[in-house]
């Protein structure tokens, strides 16, 4: 992900492509200088106080020296590289993806003639793009590929995070029926609050519909998971299973009722417009028809119950 | 009697072997996962915009529950059509109707009462299967209806105590309340009662604000509101149960030939149980 420098302090180099950010490029330098001191005057210190039980105490100084300066400048190294590791590894599967395919297709072209290579290509690419079932499968894990550069896009653009402008680690991401899951690990600087305000913003950049946000562990506040939603799968009428183990030849068992005959405004008088006694009829009738139409049971407990309570 | 946790909607174990006890499924959530409540020892309140799909919710904790051995249903709505099909198996159906509304809801605090005392006896604190006792599950479709619009002042505000009183200790004697309304604002239903429901079920609503109403505040903010329901996909709904996370469902449905097919089949199982009046009459004997 190189891009020209923006940023007023990259100015002066204008023309030249920065591969890291100018804000981490200066955390950087400063931290590896930390690093670079640190870690050379302890690791001297170390070494000169072991190279001293052997040697004259001066000797053992210079060995200290000796060995401190080198390990303190590969600190040093370390720290000043790893930006460009980090970038390296946001980029993994894809480069392990792209070296995979291209090394398959340079052995496949080199060992075959032309017509059986382009044939398996054709047949490889070919029956993934016919098959429905493949198809979604690869394309729902492209969209995993992604979806972990537009987070990332999102963390470095609009997400301000600490002074040293370091990212959360976006860990692995998945398929859901309804888009993408990923698992974020946080960095100081960020807390799930601080995301549940720009949920919008994040969907936007993932071209998503909606963004949810929740804990992934209970005993830690810095794992994220972050569920990415860009189909609605739930549109489907759901059936009931209550509906397969009826027996359809049960008897009708609907009590009559005494239907209202005033099923008009103008059938009505303005003074008996009150919905509570018009339905009242309509309501309690059927339950004492009932009980005396049928000897099914429940309309009776009916009963029992009005009478238990009178 | 109770039967294992099924693990796939195709393999749900009905029919007249089924308690309330079980898990009762509901629909299917974004995983393609059958989703299942245990409406037993909660409380469940269902709202969204009409049409949302409450009433389909509604049915079918009722067909479950008419499918139960051993359950009592206490029926009311003020819609009439709704609940109307299982009227001839539910020990009370009442319409829009607010006095006798609020006489069934006292019968069921006394028997609630009742039963605490028999735990009590007992040296327990909680209905567990094996005590033979029937569950009592109380579903009222149109809430609002009866805390709004029947009645006097008087009586809507003592419906709404009574229902408190009920929705509170109904919980662990085995007499679960599941309420629909539209809009469950403090101005519908007291938000004293709202917020005892354990359960809830938002369907599609038209703003943050209702939704977080449904929910509880704080979960538009994270991204949780029905206000992101399709109004053209009913019977969507995101459900807060266990897991303490919103989760998105589709409630399963029940065209009006299923209803009344369940029903009727409801009817037909349940005559010989409850055609012994013995059984039954004794339950409320034991409450009043
Ligand atoms: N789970 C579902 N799957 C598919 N369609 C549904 C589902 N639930 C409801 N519907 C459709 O939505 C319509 C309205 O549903 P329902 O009567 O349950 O809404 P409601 O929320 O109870 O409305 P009201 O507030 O007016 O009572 C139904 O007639 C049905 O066509
Ligand atoms: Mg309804």
């Amino acid at each position: 992900m190189s891009k020209s420098s923006p940023r007023r302090f990259g100015g002066k180099s204008t023309g030249t492509v920065t591969v890291i950010e100018a804000k981490v490029h200066r955390s950087s330098a400063r931290n590896a200088k930390m690093a670079f001191i640190l870690t050379a005057v302890i690791v001297g210190l170390l070494a000169a106080v072991v190279a001293a039980s052997y040697w004259h105490p001066i000797v053992a100084l210079i060995v200290g020296a000796l060995i401190g300066v080198p390990t303190g400048a590969a600190a040093w190294l370390l720290v000043r590289v790893w930006p460009v590791l980090r970038l390296l590894w946001w980029w993994t599967p894809e480069t392990f993806l792209g070296v995979g395919l291209l090394t398959c297709w340079v052995q496949l072209a080199n060992h075959t003639p032309t017509v059986v290579t382009l044939l398996v290509v054709a047949l490889l690419v070919g029956v993934p793009a016919v098959i429905r079932p493949v198809r979604r499968q690869v394309i729902a894990w492209t969209w995993c590929l992604i979806v972990r550069h537009r987070l990332r896009v999102c963390f470095a653009q609009f997400i301000i995070a600490n002074q040293s402008g370091s990212l959360p680690l976006i860990l692995w991401s998945r398929p859901t029926p309804v888009g993408e899951r990923v698992w974020v690990y946080l960095r100081p600087g960020l807390s799930a609050k601080d995301l549940e305000g720009r949920l919008d913003k994040i969907a936007v950049t993932c071209h998503a519909s909606t963004v949810l946000i929740e804990r992934a562990s209970e005993n830690n506040a810095a794992y994220l998971r972050f569920d990415i939603k860009r189909r609605e799968v739930l549109t489907a009428t759901v059936g009931s299973p209550l509906v397969d183990v009826i027996d359809p030849a049960a008897p009708v068992s609907a009590s009559p009722l005494t239907v209202p005959t005033a099923l008009d405004l103008p059938d009505i008088d303005a003074p008996t417009i009150t919905l509570p006694t018009q339905g009242k009829p309509a309501t309690k009738k059927p339950a004492t028809s009932a009980n005396g139409s049928k000897p099914a049971a429940s309309p009776s407990s009916d009963t029992d119950d009005v009478s238990d309570w009178i | 009697m109770t039967t294992t946790v099924p693990t796939s909607a195709a393999a749900v174990p009905v029919g007249p072997g089924l308690s309330m006890f079980d898990p009762l499924f509901i629909g299917i959530d974004e995983f393609g996962q059958p989703v299942y409540l245990d409406v037993i020892y909660r409380n469940i309140l269902i709202a969204g915009e009409p049409g949302g799909g409450k009433s389909g919710l509604v049915n079918n904790i009722c067909g479950h529950g008419a499918l139960s051995d051993n359950t009592r249903l206490v029926l009311l709505d003020a819609k009439l059509v709704e609940l109307g099909p299982w009227r001839d198996i539910a020990d009370a159906f009442i319409g829009p109707d607010i006095d006798e509304a609020i006489s069934v809801l006292r019968r069921l605090l006394i028997v609630a009462t009742n039963r605490y005392t028999w735990l009590l006896a007992n040296r327990r604190r909680k209905l567990v299967p094996g005590d033979g006792m029937s569950v009592i599950v109380t579903i009222i479709d149109e809430l609002a209806m009866f805390s709004t619009v029947l009645g006097t002042k008087q009586q809507q505000e003592e419906f709404a105590a009574l229902l408190r009183g009920l929705v509170s200790l109904g919980r662990a004697c085995g007499m679960p309340v599941v309420a629909a309304t539209q809009r469950p604002s403090w101005d519908i239903i007291p938000a004293s009662l709202r917020d005892l429901f354990g359960y809830r079920a938002a369907f599609r609503c038209t703003s943050l604000n209702s939704s977080n109403i449904i929910l509880g505040q704080g979960w538009a903010e994270q991204g949780y509101t029905a206000s992101d329901i399709s109004p053209t996909n009913q019977g969507a709904a995101y459900l807060l149960a266990e897991g303490g996370v919103p989760r998105r469902i589709k409630a399963a449905y029940l065209t009006d030939n299923d209803i009344y097919s369940i029903a009727d089949y409801a009817a037909w199982i349940r005559r010989p149980t409850t055609g012994v009046p013995a059984g039954s009459r004794t339950d409320w004997e034991i409450a009043a």
